[in-house]
């Protein structure tokens, strides 16, 4: 129980320094937004109202770490009035909490002499906190502080009567809470050779959990590198050369007069054509098999003696004229010549189009 | 044997299972019959006679029907219901032929508009439903019927007929009903119940059951029907015939009236911004949130016309009849690839220069300068180039002279201008397809040299 208690006080000084830094910043808020010269009038008839709206939050942690701690401070006096006693409650309770975080409680003090409750508070901060420049930094701004609200002198001595007092009963205050908090966390601790087991163990669990990991990594990378390797593959690519623009497909004799060649159709596209349909003239000429109209593969229907294109129907004779369906224009032919060797030789990088009167350039055709 | 046989016996007893459908649909009919249509005075001697009679005669004979189809074992070949071929040939000659197909579409487009108060009613639209299931089951004893229908990538085309079908009777059916709201001076139906929003549990009872519906259906479908997989595709082997996806078919059908630059880039722009523009061009305030026709007769007929004949018309077009080597095909027809479709389009310059001046056409000489081949290109295509202007420039104030008086002062200058280029760009397809089908005219402008056809 004992161990919960004092477990318990330093997690509401935690709590509480959370909620400070909540409901401290509405008071602080409160208290920037109130004026100067309004809160210099105000400490005596206001003291109840003003500073109670402001430090009521650490004032009610500070009730509760009492009820829970109560052992660690000694609780107040409550004959003392009731709006200082809480403010130095309140003080009190950023007090002890300064002793952890000493720094944002001067701020406060230091920035804004403005409301009692801050000046007091900020004064018991720093004449409580453990440091001790503090208290001798913060009781000029003290002093300061009751500069500023002369006018009112019972404020004043209630006021300073309030920090002796605060600093009679936070002196035996102080030490108390430092005793207070070490105190359960000693009892706690193991010996050493507990400690020394412990490490230990921590280590062997250290290294169990991080071995799989090291494993995992390790492995990883490996693999990954000779991953890496893979991209050397890449220098030499599964590829098809592209075949040469210029190739024999056989002797003038193989395509006879009026025939239609599709040997060459499946592997190079083309069609080789010996007709003496255009012009009168028996000539053997290559036709590329593309249809001029949406690039679909015609097929050779020998029966009509047409190409016909399966896709939208157009139409051509064998000399690759079109004549039906949409097809604009006719066939394209792809230059022919005879090879030294006497061989047919079609050469696909160059085309003739009719319709650009292409087809009487004689690379386009040879004379059968 | 035959290879292609007209009936199996897996076949019969598949439409065995679709005419038990159909009774079982009937019979539902019968009962709504009996409840609704009343009685005749007098039918055949018997007074008073329900009109649900006629329908559960019609009911007992599709039972028996079904019945007969299950009891075939063996010897499909001389089953007796099919579909004779003295119908298949004349349908085939009339489906196969461009020009009664469209003049065919063209008709059921003007039947639907003129005939709505008639083919809505609910007793008419059921005959016409029975009338399509049966026309589908009879010609399923066609080989190449059911090898045209039944193939994966096109039986979904058969449902989105039915469904085209549904959609514009439930269109009609609540336009009527409206248009005779309107006329009578009552308050349009919408507008009537406009304060019953029947949310729950109505709509999410029927959202969760259509739900629930369209996933089985979906199940079923993918479970049955193959995915209509064809071999790896080759640079230098197209497929024949190689059709578009499905929806697409209605552009690849433009594509066999027009360049490619024109079906495949102009036409589908403008169809595309003319959706965009209806908003903008519309001037007519009614019909804004309830169904009605006789208020928006104009823009009703015209979306109707784009969508039942030119889109719808072609998909099944394309669909069912384009065959190999994009040939025209009936519906009972063999896809035969050496069919002799005689073809010789023709361009207009041709038509000037050849048969009407008896002159050859003027050839740009190669050898010559930009402007002397550009001067005997225009001085042949000459007519074309005309006409084309005409049909863009001067046709549009004609029609706001005559018959769209009205609308040119309603809507004023530049919308008007926007509906009647769309429109005549709707109009284009058409017109296009009966001049290549009447005239063999293939462009009206050919300007290969530049890659310019229209």
């Amino acid at each position: 129980m004992a161990d919960n208690k004092k477990l318990t006080t330093a997690e509401i000084l935690a709590l509480a320094r959370q909620q400070n830094s909540g409901g401290g910043a509405d008071a602080d808020d409160a208290s920037e937004s109130s004026t100067a010269p309004e809160t210099s009038q105000a400490p005596v008839p206001t003291e109840d109202k003003k500073p109670a709206a402001a430090p009521k939050s650490t004032a009610d942690i500070l009730a509760a770490a009492r009820t829970q701690g109560g052992e660690a401070e000694k609780p107040k006096p409550a004959t003392a009035p009731g709006s200082t006693a809480d403010i130095l409650a309140a003080a009190r309770a950023q007090g002890g909490g300064a002793q952890g975080g000493g720094a944002p409680k001067p701020k406060p003090a230091a920035t804004a002499p403005k409301s009692t409750a801050d000046i007091l508070a900020a004064a018991r901060a720093g004449g409580g906190s453990a440091a001790k420049a503090a208290p001798a930094a913060s009781q000029p701004k003290v002093k300061k502080a009751e500069a500023a609200p002369v006018g009112d002198r019972p404020a004043l001595k209630d006021m300073v009567a309030a920090v002796k007092e605060a600093q009679a009963s936070g002196g035996p205050a102080k030490p108390k809470l430092p005793v207070g908090k070490p105190a359960p966390a000693k009892p706690k601790f193991p010996s050493k050779k507990e400690k020394v087991e412990r490490r230990k163990f921590v280590a062997t669990l250290a290294v169990l959990l991080l071995t799989p990991f090291v494993v995992a990594w390790s492995s990883m990378s490996a693999i990954a590198a000779i991953w890496s390797l893979g991209i050397a593959r890449f220098m030499m690519p599964n590829m098809m050369l592209e075949l040469p623009s210029k190739f024999k497909v056989g002797p003038p004799s193989d395509f006879p007069p009026g025939s239609v060649s599709a040997k060459f159709k499946a592997s190079r596209g083309i069609w080789i054509i010996n007709t003496d349909e255009y012009e009168g003239q028996g000539i053997i000429y290559a036709l590329a098999s593309v249809c001029t109209h949406l690039g679909c593969t015609p097929n050779w229907l020998e029966g009509e003696q047409k190409f016909k294109c399966p896709c939208h129907g157009s139409g051509f004779y064998i000399t690759g004229v079109n004549f039906e369906g949409p097809a604009p224009r006719p066939l394209e032919r792809v230059g022919i010549s005879i090879a030294d060797d006497g061989m047919l030789e079609v050469d696909k990088s160059v085309k003739f189009q009719e319709e650009l009167g292409q087809w009487s350039d004689s690379k386009s055709y040879e004379v059968a | 044997m035959n290879p292609h046989p007209d009936l199996t016996v897996g076949v019969i007893h598949g439409l065995g299972w679709l005419y038990l459908l159909l009774f079982f649909l009937n019979l539902g009919w019968t009962v709504r019959s009996y409840k609704v249509d009343g009685q005749y005075e007098s039918l055949m001697g018997i007074k008073h006679a329900p009109k649900a009679l006629v329908w559960a005669a019609y009911s007992a004979l599709l039972l028996i029907v079904t019945l007969v189809h299950f009891a075939v074992e063996s010897d499909a070949s001389n089953f007796k219901l099919r579909l004779p071929e003295f119908i298949k040939n004349p349908a085939d000659a009339v489906i196969a032929n461009p020009i009664s197909f469209f003049c065919l579409s063209i008709v059921i487009y003007a039947a639907i508009i003129l005939l709505r108060k008639w083919w809505v009613k609910p007793t008419v639209s059921w005959v016409l439903f029975n009338l399509s299931v049966l026309f589908i089951t009879v010609s399923m004893t066609d080989y190449d019927f059911r090898k045209i229908v039944g193939k994966p990538d096109n039986v979904p085309i058969v449902g989105m007929l039915f469904l085209v079908g549904f959609t514009t009777w439930l269109y009609f059916s609540k336009a009527n009903e409206n248009d005779r709201r309107i006329a009578e001076g009552l308050p349009v139906r919408e507008k009537e119940l406009s304060d019953q929003v029947l949310v729950w549990p109505d709509l999410v009872y029927t959202e969760m059951i259509c739900m629930i519906l369209i996933t089985a259906l979906l199940i079923v479908w993918g479970v049955a029907l193959q995915a209509p997989l064809e071999e790896p595709a080759s640079a230098v082997k197209t497929p024949n015939p190689s059709k578009a996806p499905w929806y697409f078919l209605g552009l690849q059908e433009m594509l066999v009236y027009f360049d490619p630059w024109m079906a495949g880039v102009v036409l589908p722009s403008v169809i595309l911004v003319g959706l965009m523009a209806i908003p903008y061009i519309d001037f007519n305030t009614k019909g804004n949130g309830y169904y009605t026709f006789n208020e928006r007769k104009f823009a009703i007929s015209t979306f109707l016309f784009g969508f039942m004949p030119l889109w719808t018309g072609m998909i099944v077009l394309g669909t069912f009849i384009r065959g190999p080597n994009w040939n025209m095909f009936g519906l009972y027809e063999y896809w035969d690839a050496h069919k002799l479709e005689v073809l010789n389009n023709v361009n207009l310059s041709d038509y000037f220069w050849l048969s009407f001046l008896e002159l050859p056409l003027p050839k740009p000489d190669p050898q010559a300068g930009f402007f002397s081949q550009a001067g005997s290109i225009l001085l042949r295509e000459w007519t074309g180039i005309l006409v084309i202007l005409f049909y863009l420039f001067a046709i549009p104030p004609l029609l706001a002279v005559t018959i769209f008086k009205k609308f040119f002062v309603k809507m004023g200058f530049v919308r008007f201008m926007v509906l009647a280029n769309l429109f005549l760009f709707m109009a284009s397809l058409p017109l296009k397809m009966v001049l290549r089908w009447v005239f063999n005219l293939k462009y009206i402008v050919s300007i290969p040299e530049w890659v310019f056809n229209i």
